[in-house]
């Protein structure tokens, strides 16, 4: 398992994915705070036209 | 016989036989193809349309040979527009984050492993999926920064240029390359310093020969989800800042509406007279004309140079819901050559549009730039043309239409040169190489629209 790897993933890269998850746990708690503020104020965002999942005809979110 | 693209990675290869493709499974992989299948991933996302489809056809102790669906035309990354890239990118980090869901991942993110396929983007390497191992950080995260994330983050900020990066890097982009050419106020957006500023630091370096040959590194699954789910996020919302006059060429140019209804309908008339399936639209601009025809054919490529016109052209298209359509970035002056090994791993985008065989060519509005810019000869231009259908529809815009005026005073004291340039001249060359069916001129235009066929 997971010993065909046929280019070099860089050591560096997987250490630095550690901190890089970190950030993005930051940036959806962020994300969230704001959209939860926003929904209260009524604010929403219209669903884009162009969307990665319009180009879709079912839900792309994998369960 | 092995295809030319095929030789990277050990667990399998494409081979061609009888002009049909086939995936051969090497022993190496047996397990975690069983596995993916025994889960049922494969028909998950065939159901999904995230990954192409295929049957197993025969199974023993050397090898597994599945047969895929037949693609008829490839597009590569570095002739798609930028909402196609960034499509292109989210599959990916959709199927890695989907795959580690379901205990399985991606091991590489090549953005070869992409194509469109009935206007969608398509996960075409199937062996690039393989069973999850608890807590391993994702090892294709570099590949899939140096082919996805710096390409389309220099392609916001300097246009769309760099989209083509992997045509002449076709292992992606340095991350220090990428971080020298970003905006200094980039390095504060969080996800863009953690990506490319943070990478780069170790991109370049060769960490296998640092002694350290079994590195023991961990990232929870919730954690490497929640890295890419904001990765995805930030994709999501870049946009191409890009314009050009061609984007926008057909609310400024010459024709009034009368002449461009004409032009639709007598477009329209001789394709049902030649019930054309399959036809590419070469310079198609945003596809306006070619669209015409999505009621009359099977498949329809518009290629044209200016990425924000091919980027209309896919917005449009995602709108329409039409499966149709394949979009592609190519300047027909210099179109994308066979790169790789032995100049044999991706192949030029002429050989493909000739193993599409399309039964029309359309060249609307071209003949002037590929002549008076490109100055390319008629006989040139006719021959190149006659290489990909039997039949070619071409507009021959005369010296009295504006963009050709616009285009002659742009040469100043050598505009004599193109006195050539004229509607005889034109018809006497490309019969050379095409029998004339008929033509017609463009009403309230000096534009005349040939319908040749090949001789």
């Amino acid at each position: 398992m997971n010993n065909l790897l046929y280019f070099d993933a860089g050591l560096g890269m997987m250490i630095a994915q550690g901190a890089i998850a970190t950030v993005a746990g930051f940036v959806l708690f962020y994300k969230k705070i704001i959209t939860i503020l926003q929904g209260w104020l009524g604010i929403r965002k219209a669903a884009k036209e162009n969307s990665f999942d319009s180009n879709y005809n079912k839900d792309t979110e994998i369960k | 016989m092995r295809h030319p693209s095929s030789y990277r990675d050990p667990s399998g290869f494409i081979f061609k036989k009888d002009g049909k493709v086939y995936r051969q499974i090497n022993p190496v992989f047996f397990d975690e193809y069983n596995a993916a299948v025994s889960s049922g991933i494969y028909n998950f996302l065939f159901d999904k349309k995230w990954l192409v489809r295929h049957k197993e056809l025969s199974s023993n102790p050397s090898r597994i040979v599945l047969e895929p669906e037949q693609l008829d035309f490839i597009t590569y990354p570095y002739e798609w527009s930028f909402t196609q890239y960034k499509h292109a990118a989210q599959l990916t980090l959709r199927l890695q984050i989907g795959l580690l869901k379901n205990d399985f991942c991606l091991k590489d993110a090549s953005a070869f492993n992409v194509t469109f396929h009935k206007g969608k983007a398509i996960f075409i390497d199937t062996l690039s999926i393989e069973r999850y191992k608890a807590n391993t950080p994702w090892k294709a995260l570099k590949q899939f920064n140096q082919h996805f994330f710096g390409p389309l983050l220099l392609s916001q900020y300097h246009g769309s240029l760099h989209l083509k990066t992997l045509q002449y890097s076709i292992n992606g982009m340095d991350l220090n390359e990428v971080k020298r050419q970003l905006p200094f106020f980039s390095r504060f957006n969080p996800t863009v310093y953690s990506h490319i500023y943070t990478l780069s630091k170790s991109d370049g370096e060769n960490d296998t020969n640092h002694g350290i040959s079994n590195p023991s590194v961990e990232l929870s699954k919730a954690s490497q989800i929640k890295m890419l789910s904001a990765l995805e996020m930030f994709i999501d919302n870049m946009e191409s800042k890009e314009n050009t006059e061609w984007s926008k060429y057909y609310s400024v140019t010459n024709y009034n509406e009368k002449s461009f209804e004409f032009k639709k309908d007598l477009i329209v008339k001789w394709n049902k007279e030649l019930n054309s399936k399959k036809v590419i639209d070469l310079g198609g601009n945003d596809g306006t004309f070619g669209k015409e025809l999505l009621a009359q054919v099977d498949q329809l490529i518009v290629c044209d140079i200016d990425q924000p016109a091919v980027d209309q052209c896919y917005l449009e298209h995602l709108k329409n819901d039409s499966n149709k359509l394949t979009c592609v970035v190519n300047d027909l002056l210099q179109p994308s050559p066979a790169i790789g090994f032995d100049n044999q791993e991706r192949s030029s985008f002429n050989s493909r549009v000739i193993d599409f065989a399309p039964d029309l060519c359309m060249a609307l509005a071209l003949i002037h730039h590929i002549t008076l810019s490109g100055n390319v000869p008629f006989e040139m231009s006719a021959q190149y043309f006659s290489q990909f259908s039997k039949y070619l529809i071409i507009e021959f815009p005369d010296r009295e239409d504006s963009w050709v005026e616009f285009i002659l005073d742009s040469k100043r004291e050598a505009r004599h040169l193109f006195d050539d340039y004229t509607i005889s001249a034109f018809a006497k060359a490309y019969q050379k190489h095409f029998n004339l069916i008929k033509s017609e001129k463009i009403v309230g235009t000096a534009r005349t629209l040939f319908l040749f066929e090949r001789l």
